[in-house]
């Protein structure tokens, strides 16, 4: 607003807010392979009362299961489910499916909804989802991705994991791991799965769904961001994840001019960056993402969880050793100095 | 409600950005009118006063130092079961200033009333400020911080409307000696007493009067009052000499919109200024009412950039009772409550209490909302909030007009 209307309780990232989602739409990305388990899961969630006020986004053909609890209205692509959630398949692209439901509720059209929930293909790659929110202004203006849940299989899902890339990417990138089908196979083979998801990605939270039914809280927030971001061996893909931490303040500028070297040079190789900055002049933590080489804008909370400063910065990298990150970081900082 | 309506298929009730840590039905006196405020108790407890919308109660004080577990401490009732509260406002000296409004003109007690609240569970009168008349129906809404004057939309009994509908006017009172409340200034809208030599304003459609409604003074700005007049809009008083007060600026939506204009709050931080109306109707048949956001930077020539914007209507209108806005938090300018220039929270009735983000105040956001369930024994069929007070530890409450009492809450925004 330049100097207009300028308010002194704003910081550098615009008005503080309690939490990263600030008043966003919150959005729950369910990934997971073909005949996980997702659409169970999901009508469960959808029938408890933390399901209500949903809204789904179907992101692939021949959705089974959901069809014969649907309401048909006006709109050929969005649906009514029986408990007053919105459904919406999409046929075209996800930006419309997002605007679309938008628009119509507030014309007024479909109900009030304060939540979607995005059902991906089997195949899908998360990280296009993903860069969505990050390069559709408006869409990002208006949605945060609050968790990233994928069901992985107890019964198939570790030769899924052994075969398909695409099973991995959504392992890694995941926030929420649900080992789905447990009430089909032993103590055993569930430890093994434990064990390989864990390998995999040792941020995530894990949940063990009985008969496709997990608390549904879960679904809703993320408890990541709340844990203490824990550094983990090398994947395989060369993938790998690393935390970057840092007790001192950092300069915004010198933060960005380093995060944009490495955006431009190695961005396809950034999976995932996400975390909380200790910048200098703010007094809150700032929290950044970036999806490849697309940043999110970022937001200044009004309070460190825990009381704890200090800069925590969690890199999901293909390719890129946490040195070479490390480095770049230091070079700039000297250079900026 | 239209069954066939897809907007009503899902559920009626919406909890978004806030979390409910507790709701009070105040012993089943759960009317709540538009009085709302926190005293700090000598031993530390924090007291929060409501006003009742109307009889049998007068005022309820509930400890609410533990949001998630209030207590009510003190309940009184009314003298005359056609009298009304409506309206209260403690001082940060512990004295609390109450409105009283009677049915009719000419009945008696109608004034307002000053209360030790230094003990809350022995609330102790000081005085009684008689503003009752043949043409006078009391006091409905005052505004007391400063616990010097008390700044009211009363009657008095020298004043003789010269329609029915406009007996309420801007009084000063000073209460520097609380025992004796002594009047040092007053206005009206020309033309609306007896008397004046200016003709009397033209009526709008549903007549709600050219009254005064609410009469905020800030000390960022101690010459200023920000007054409405209802369906005569709002007024910027110049009131430096508090003996004459002075029409600065005077800004109006009506018409073409249906008058009832509540409140107005300036953020002088941002050279901007809240707005808002008051529903009157059911069924939502004086809608839209609206927070208006106005570009305050010239105080004298005020614009209207934005409104808040609403749910949709034809969600809402067949609830029952009222939608539309009403109050606002307003800043009080004392250390119990919340201040910011950036959130503005407000009631609309049966569409619950709204958050919106004003950061940019050319497209204010919603981002939070609250609509409980129809309280038990809603007559009119769903929630009706009424009032909103955000407290210095950014705890809301909000209240119902008819029976739910006392909604507390967290922000998630």
């Amino acid at each position: 607003m330049n100097e207009l209307f300028r308010s002194a309780a704003q910081g550098r990232f615009g008005r503080k807010v309690k939490h990263e989602r600030g008043a966003k739409i919150p959005v729950t990305l369910l990934t997971g392979f073909l005949g996980a388990g997702k659409t169970t899961l999901l009508k469960h969630f959808l029938s408890t009362p933390e399901g209500a006020g949903t809204a789904v986004v179907v992101n692939e053909f021949g959705a089974v299961g959901i069809d014969d609890a649907l309401l048909r209205t006006s709109s050929d692509e969005t649906v009514l489910l029986g408990n007053g959630c919105v459904c919406c398949t999409t046929r075209t692209d996800l930006q419309n499916a997002l605007r679309s439901l938008v628009i119509e509720r507030d014309r007024g059209v479909i109900p009030d909804f304060r939540r979607v929930v995005i059902e991906t293909s089997g195949l899908a790659d998360p990280g296009p989802i993903l860069q969505t929110f990050a390069t559709d202004r408006a869409l990002g203006d208006l949605f945060h991705v609050e968790l990233m849940a994928v069901v992985v299989d107890a019964a198939t899902g570790l030769a899924t994991l052994d075969r398909a890339p695409e099973a991995r990417k959504q392992v890694i990138l995941g926030d929420l791991l649900i080992i789905s089908k447990a009430d089909l196979c032993d103590a055993k083979a569930l430890a093994a799965m434990e064990q390989r998801i864990r390998a995999l990605n040792s941020r995530a939270a894990i949940v063990t769904a009985q008969h496709g039914v997990i608390d549904p809280q879960r679904l809703l927030e993320s408890t990541v961001e709340r844990t203490a971001f824990v550094a983990e061996a090398e994947h395989s893909d060369l993938v790998r994840s690393f935390v970057v931490a840092d007790d001192e303040p950092i300069r915004w500028p010198i933060f960005a001019r380093t995060m944009e070297t490495l955006a431009a040079l190695r961005g396809p190789d950034l999976l995932r960056v996400k975390g909380f900055l200790d910048v200098e002049g703010c007094t809150g933590p700032v929290l950044v993402q970036f999806v490849q080489h697309l940043a999110h804008p970022p937001v200044e909370l009004t309070a460190w969880p825990d009381g704890k400063r200090g800069s925590r910065l969690v890199f999901i990298t293909r390719n890129l050793p946490e040195a070479q990150v490390r480095g770049l970081f230091a070079a700039v900082k000297a250079l900026g100095g | 409600m239209d069954a066939k309506n897809p907007l009503n298929a899902g559920p009626s009730a919406v909890t978004w950005n806030f979390k409910l840590l507790a709701q009070h039905e105040l012993g089943g006196f759960g009317g709540m009118g538009e009085g709302m405020s926190i005293t700090i108790a000598k031993d530390g407890r924090r007291i929060m006063w409501l006003a009742h919308e109307s009889a049998p109660k007068n005022f309820t004080g509930v400890d609410v130092s533990d949001p998630r577990n209030p207590r009510v401490v003190v309940q009184t009732d009314l003298p005359k079961p056609y009298m009304r509260s409506n309206s209260l406002e403690c001082s940060a000296n512990g004295i609390m200033a109450v409105a009283y409004q009677t049915q009719k003109v000419g009945q008696q007690p109608a004034g307002m009333e000053l209360f030790d609240v230094s003990v809350p569970e022995n609330p102790k009168s000081i005085a009684f400020f008689d503003t009752s008349g043949a043409h006078s129906r009391g006091v409905h809404q005052l505004w007391f911080c400063d616990g010097d004057y008390v700044h009211m939309a009363s009657g008095a009994p020298d004043f003789e409307p010269t329609h029915p509908n406009d007996d309420q006017f801007y009084r000063c009172i000073d209460v520097r000696n609380p025992s004796k409340p002594v009047e040092v200034g007053r206005w009206w809208l020309p033309g609306t007493k007896r008397g004046d030599n200016v003709v009397p304003p033209p009526r709008h459609p549903l007549d709600k009067g050219y009254r005064a409604h609410n009469t905020n003074v800030y000390p960022q700005k101690g010459d200023r009052l920000y007054l409405t007049y209802i369906d005569g809009g709002m007024f910027v008083m110049d009131i430096s000499d508090k003996s004459k007060p002075q029409v600065v600026t005077h800004w109006t939506n009506s018409p073409p919109y249906t008058g009832f204009m509540h409140t107005a709050l300036p953020l002088f931080g941002r050279d901007l200024m809240i707005v808002t109306d008051e529903s009157t109707e059911n069924n939502a048949e004086d809608w839209p009412k609206l927070i208006w956001v106005l570009d305050a930077r010239d105080e004298k020539h005020l614009v209207s950039i934005a409104t808040c914007p609403m749910p949709p209507v034809e969600a809402f209108k067949d609830r029952g009772g009222r939608f539309g806005a009403h109050n606002i938090h307003e800043n009080v300018p004392l250390p119990t409550s919340w201040n910011s220039e950036d959130i503005v929270l407000g009631t609309f009735f049966n569409g619950g209490m709204r958050a919106y983000d004003i950061s940019n105040p050319y497209a204010p956001k919603e981002v939070g909302a609250f609509v409980p369930p129809a309280p038990k024994g809603a007559n009119p069929g769903a929630i009706q909030l009424n009032d909103v007070f955000v407290d210095e530890r950014q705890i809301v409450y909000t209240v119902d007009r008819h029976s739910g009492g006392l909604y507390i809450l967290e922000t998630g925004f």
